[in-house]
């Protein structure tokens, strides 16, 4: 937990499950495959690292927990944004997108 | 809201383990699932699919475990882990556990019981609607009574008050006409007393303002006690006629059950009935006020206007009202200020006493942290955090400090019930003590506050260890750290105990000084009792304390008997009175004094000295010229170079009738042993009081009775005597002179035997303390000990080494303590009486035997070194 790596990364993948999740609620599995199609198959999310995530998230009240059926009729249970979920994605995506200019600009400098 | 959606997580997490766990389960399952549909659809066999699925999820255990804690079973988990081992600890070391819990309780129950005595009296709002504006007015002194006319033109004159109202307590009530005479307690209240508290009651109405004038259909209000006692509840008791004072009352309500004011009332009384008895306006005060101010009227607010109307009584009635001022008081404060100050002394006292308690067990954790060293190097060792180590360490001693707490409020459920019957009369409210809700919380509070105080110390230090050195060093060793924070321990022990000691030395000194005090008469041997004669004609009121005088005098064991109105440590009219052939003094500087009305053989029965002159005699009769015995206090303060006797004094300003001083008495304590002041005392005589004033003389008349035996066993004797006279006349107030005495010393008594409780508790825990630490020191030393004794130590120097240790810790905490005690007794000097807050003999007493106790506690650890044999303690390990 205290590994700046680690957090570097569990910051990362909060960001991706809200981003998956923001195009509508969803199962685990689903928000699985949902972030490698919306990253064109170049990012896979560690299956196992998702859950304690997931929980994690759903703590801090940014997503609500439902158990439903998916489209195949198995019990599944799914994850919706919520608004202080929505507000949490726009906050990161804004500090990347920040950390990405000043990294292409640090790049352009040389 | 965030902390709560976790914090209710962690408790179903906690609670509901297996349901959250399943949950879990169920949710990887349906992945794996999900990811075997849709291998299959890529065309896998199903073996295959399901493999690849299973394979790619990862470690279904420890991704399931690490779920778990997310989920919020981790903290809880712990805590609960942390529990159950401290649990074991205890239970694995019950000698330990059951002196830590012991000294606990003794000192959380001592606590909760002071404190509940604290809610009760002086923290509780006082039993009424909105307490807080009730205010009581007072001339001359707050919390003083009034004189009835200016309290009726201050009641017209005042706009800033809801309502207003009288309370004359203290006034007595024959009850007779059913079944057996009894003396009853009254109270004289205005029309609305009860609705002016908010109170209702049970049955019936208030007052009303028709019932309170003179000539009014006399009403009067009974008390729920006084209901079920004599009516056995009778629901249709409104209505009915009650028999007082020879007087029919119509009962027009019922007071509800936990109604209290001030004094208990079998009977209420609207005092406009008999408001001619308080005519005189500038007679001796005579009624309490109570009042509701408006809502959002300050006591200040109200005092400036009460200001404005007693100066314009005084330009309308210079007379009476010179000089003469009211002060308003909050109700509260007027109940409870004087009891304030000794409450709050014994709270902290008794704090003082769970802070040695506290010493105590941190010094016993201290002693368990080093024989646990080896046992929290594994746990480090193992990958314990250091604050995981503090966290089990806290809840041990949490979890010794709650267990102490639950037996503490048991002692204290038994201590309130011990103290309150140790208890005088003196204390207001005092039977609304109980343990409630918020003495509940304050235990609890006191309780995690303690368990932290003493518990964090030793938690840190034992966490604080090089892993290493513990490991190899086993069970012993050489933690100056700790050593020192242990001496710390002892000393403040000391200290704080030296301080109780003082404190309850110098109340017990003042005891006996009070007990000391010549109170100017014999209280032994002396049985005391009240009647209240109901008659209105004065020859058969002469003659019925005549012939019982006359009777009882017969009786064996009965050496003199005497009847008087007004007894030392007790009720006193303190009438002005005047001294002809000098000049009339200024309105408001007359002299007064107390005023006994007494049969010739008072004076001897009594026992109070004749000093000069006669005292009265058989001879003093009606037809005789009217005589006067003054206190040696009076002739002091108002015939200080003449000779007083010869000289006449009046009670009125017209001059008759005027009494000659015939004699000078001894002074008597009137109020209490230890008033600082001594009021003028004179005595007129009884078989003087003109036969057609006679009946209204006889309110309240003692009979008294000398005896050469144990007063108690002729009160039955005596008594029959009255009741031979008068089947009817009530009885009240039997008592022993000895008992009166120790009464009026009862409230100090209180202060002081339970500040010495406290004390030697105190002194017993330090001893365990001093005990406790040079034992276990001689034990770590042994080794050290034993080689000295090789090289050729004597045992006397052993136990010169170990004493001399031990006393040195015992000596500083010995002079620290003497300094905190000059500076605490000092809030205690209006406790004292005949001693000073830093008496010198009561500090080098109190030192000296503190060293005393100190000493020995050192020397059975002393003795063990000493006798320590060389070739055993080397090899001892």
């Amino acid at each position: 937990m205290t590994n700046p790596k680690a957090d570097l990364l569990q910051g990362t993948l909060d960001m991706l499950i809200l981003k998956a999740l923001s195009l509508g609620p969803l199962h685990g599995y689903g928000i699985i495959q949902r972030i490698r199609r919306m990253s064109d198959e170049m990012l896979t999310v560690e299956q196992g690292a998702l859950y304690p995530a997931l929980y994690r998230i759903e703590l801090k009240g940014w997503v609500t927990a439902k158990w439903g059926e998916n489209e195949t009729g198995r019990r599944a249970k799914f994850y919706k944004l919520t608004r202080a979920g929505q507000k949490q994605l726009r906050i990161e995506e804004e500090s990347w997108d920040r950390l990405a200019l000043v990294i292409a600009k640090m790049r352009e400098a040389t | 809201m965030k902390w709560l959606n976790i914090f209710v997580a962690r408790v179903r997490a906690l609670f509901r383990r297996d349901h959250v766990l399943q949950d879990i389960d169920e949710e990887m399952r349906a992945h794996i699932e999900m990811e075997t549909e849709a291998n299959r659809e890529l065309g896998m066999t199903p073996e295959e699919a399901r493999l690849s699925a299973t394979k790619s999820f990862g470690n279904v255990g420890s991704i399931r475990d690490l779920a778990y804690e997310v989920r919020g079973g981790g903290l809880m988990e712990t805590f609960w882990q942390d529990l159950r081992y401290s649990g074991r600890m205890l239970l694995k070391h019950p000698g330990f556990t059951f002196i830590a819990v012991l000294t606990l309780s003794l000192g959380i129950g001592a606590n909760t019981a002071i404190f509940s005595i604290v809610n009760a009296v002086l923290l509780r709002p006082l039993p009424y609607q909105a307490p807080q504006q009730l205010v009581t007015l007072g001339e001359l002194v707050p919390r003083g009574s009034v004189s009835y006319p200016n309290f009726v033109d201050w009641r017209a004159q005042s706009s800033l008050f809801d309502s207003v109202s009288v309370v004359r307590s203290n006034e007595n009530y024959n009850f007779s006409g059913a079944g057996e005479p009894e003396r009853l307690q009254g109270r004289l209240v205005s029309a609305g007393f009860f609705s002016l508290l908010g109170v209702k009651p049970v049955l019936g109405r208030d007052f009303l303002a028709e019932d309170d004038r003179p000539g009014a259909t006399p009403a009067v209000i009974i008390s729920h006690g006084f209901w079920s006692r004599r009516f056995g509840n009778d629901p249709g008791i409104v209505g009915k006629q009650i028999t007082l004072n020879n007087q029919s009352y119509t009962v027009v309500g019922v007071s509800p059950q936990d109604f209290q004011y001030g004094l208990e009332a079998d009977v209420m009384i609207p005092i406009g009935l008999t408001a001619e008895r308080f005519k005189a306006r500038g007679a001796d005060p005579g009624v309490t006020v109570v009042a509701r101010l408006k809502p959002n009227v300050s006591i200040q607010q109200a005092q400036t206007e009460t200001d404005v109307v007693y100066s314009r009584m005084e330009q309308q009635y210079p007379e009476t009202n010179t000089g003469r001022r009211a002060y308003l008081m909050s109700l509260h404060e007027a109940f409870v200020g004087d009891v304030r100050r000794p409450l709050l002394i014994l709270l902290g006292s008794v704090a003082l006493v769970l802070l040695i308690a506290c010493a105590n067990v941190a010094n016993l954790l201290l002693v368990r942290a080093s024989t646990r060293r080896r046992e929290m190097s594994v746990r480090v060792a193992l990958g314990a955090s250091r604050g995981r180590i503090i966290r089990q360490l806290l809840t041990e001693s949490l979890m010794l400090a709650v267990i102490g707490a639950v037996l503490g409020v048991l002692l204290a459920y038994w201590g309130v019930n011990f103290i309150a019957n140790q208890l005088p009369d003196g204390i207001p409210r005092l039977t609304e003590t109980s343990i409630d809700v918020p003495v509940l919380a304050f235990t609890l509070g006191v309780s995690v506050f303690v368990g932290l105080l003493f518990g964090l110390a030793p938690a840190l230090q034992a966490s604080r260890l090089n892993l290493t050195e513990a490991l190899k060093e086993g069970d012993r060793g050489s933690s100056s750290g700790r050593q020192r924070l242990r001496s710390l321990l002892v000393v403040s022990e000391v200290a704080l105990t030296l301080t109780l000691l003082v404190g309850a030395g110098l109340l017990i000194q003042s005891f006996r000084r009070v007990l000391q005090v010549d109170p100017g008469f014999d209280p032994q041997n002396l049985l005391t009792m009240q009647v209240s004669v109901n008659n209105t004609d004065g020859h058969q009121v002469a003659a019925f304390f005549e012939q019982w005088q006359q009777n009882v005098r017969r009786l064996p064991g009965v050496k003199s008997t005497a009847v008087s109105n007004g007894l030392p440590l007790g009720v006193a009219n303190h009438p002005v009175f005047f001294i002809e052939g000098r000049p009339r003094p200024q309105l408001g500087t007359e002299p007064s004094g107390i005023r006994y009305t007494v049969s010739p053989g008072y004076f001897e029965t009594l026992g109070i000295a004749l000093i000069r002159g006669r005292v009265f005699t058989a001879q003093d009769t009606r037809e005789t010229p009217l005589v006067a015995v003054i206190d040696e206090a009076l002739a002091q303060q108002h015939f200080q170079s003449e000779d007083p006797i010869g000289k006449r004094i009046t009670q009125s300003s017209s001059g008759t009738p005027s009494y000659e001083i015939v004699g000078i008495v001894r002074h008597v304590e009137q109020y209490n042993l230890d008033e600082p002041s001594r009021p003028s005392q004179f005595y007129l005589n009884f078989n003087q009081i003109p036969l057609d004033r006679l009946p209204t003389q006889v309110r309240r008349i003692n009979l008294l009775t000398r005896t050469d035996v144990e007063p108690s066993s002729l009160v039955s004797a005596v008594r029959e005597q009255i009741a031979a006279l008068n089947k009817d006349q009530a009885v009240f107030n039997v008592r022993s002179m000895d008992q009166i005495v120790a009464q009026s010393v009862a409230p100090r008594r209180f202060s002081m035997l339970l500040l010495a409780i406290f004390a030697v508790v105190a002194l017993v825990l330090a001893s365990v303390g001093i005990y406790g630490m040079l034992s276990y020191a001689v034990a770590q030393r042994t080794r050290e000990i034993g080689l000295r004794m090789t090289l050729g130590a004597q045992s006397g120097n052993v136990l010169r080494l170990v004493i001399g240790q031990g006393m040195k810790l015992a000596l500083v905490g010995v002079a620290l303590g003497l300094v905190a005690s000059l500076a605490v007794t000092r809030t205690m000097k209006t406790l004292l009486f005949g001693v000073s807050a830093t008496d010198p003999v009561t500090f080098t007493g109190i030192a000296l035997l503190l060293a005393l106790v100190a000493l020995l506690a050192c020397w059975v650890p002393a003795r063990r070194a000493a006798k320590v044999d060389p070739i055993v303690a080397l090899r001892y390990e």
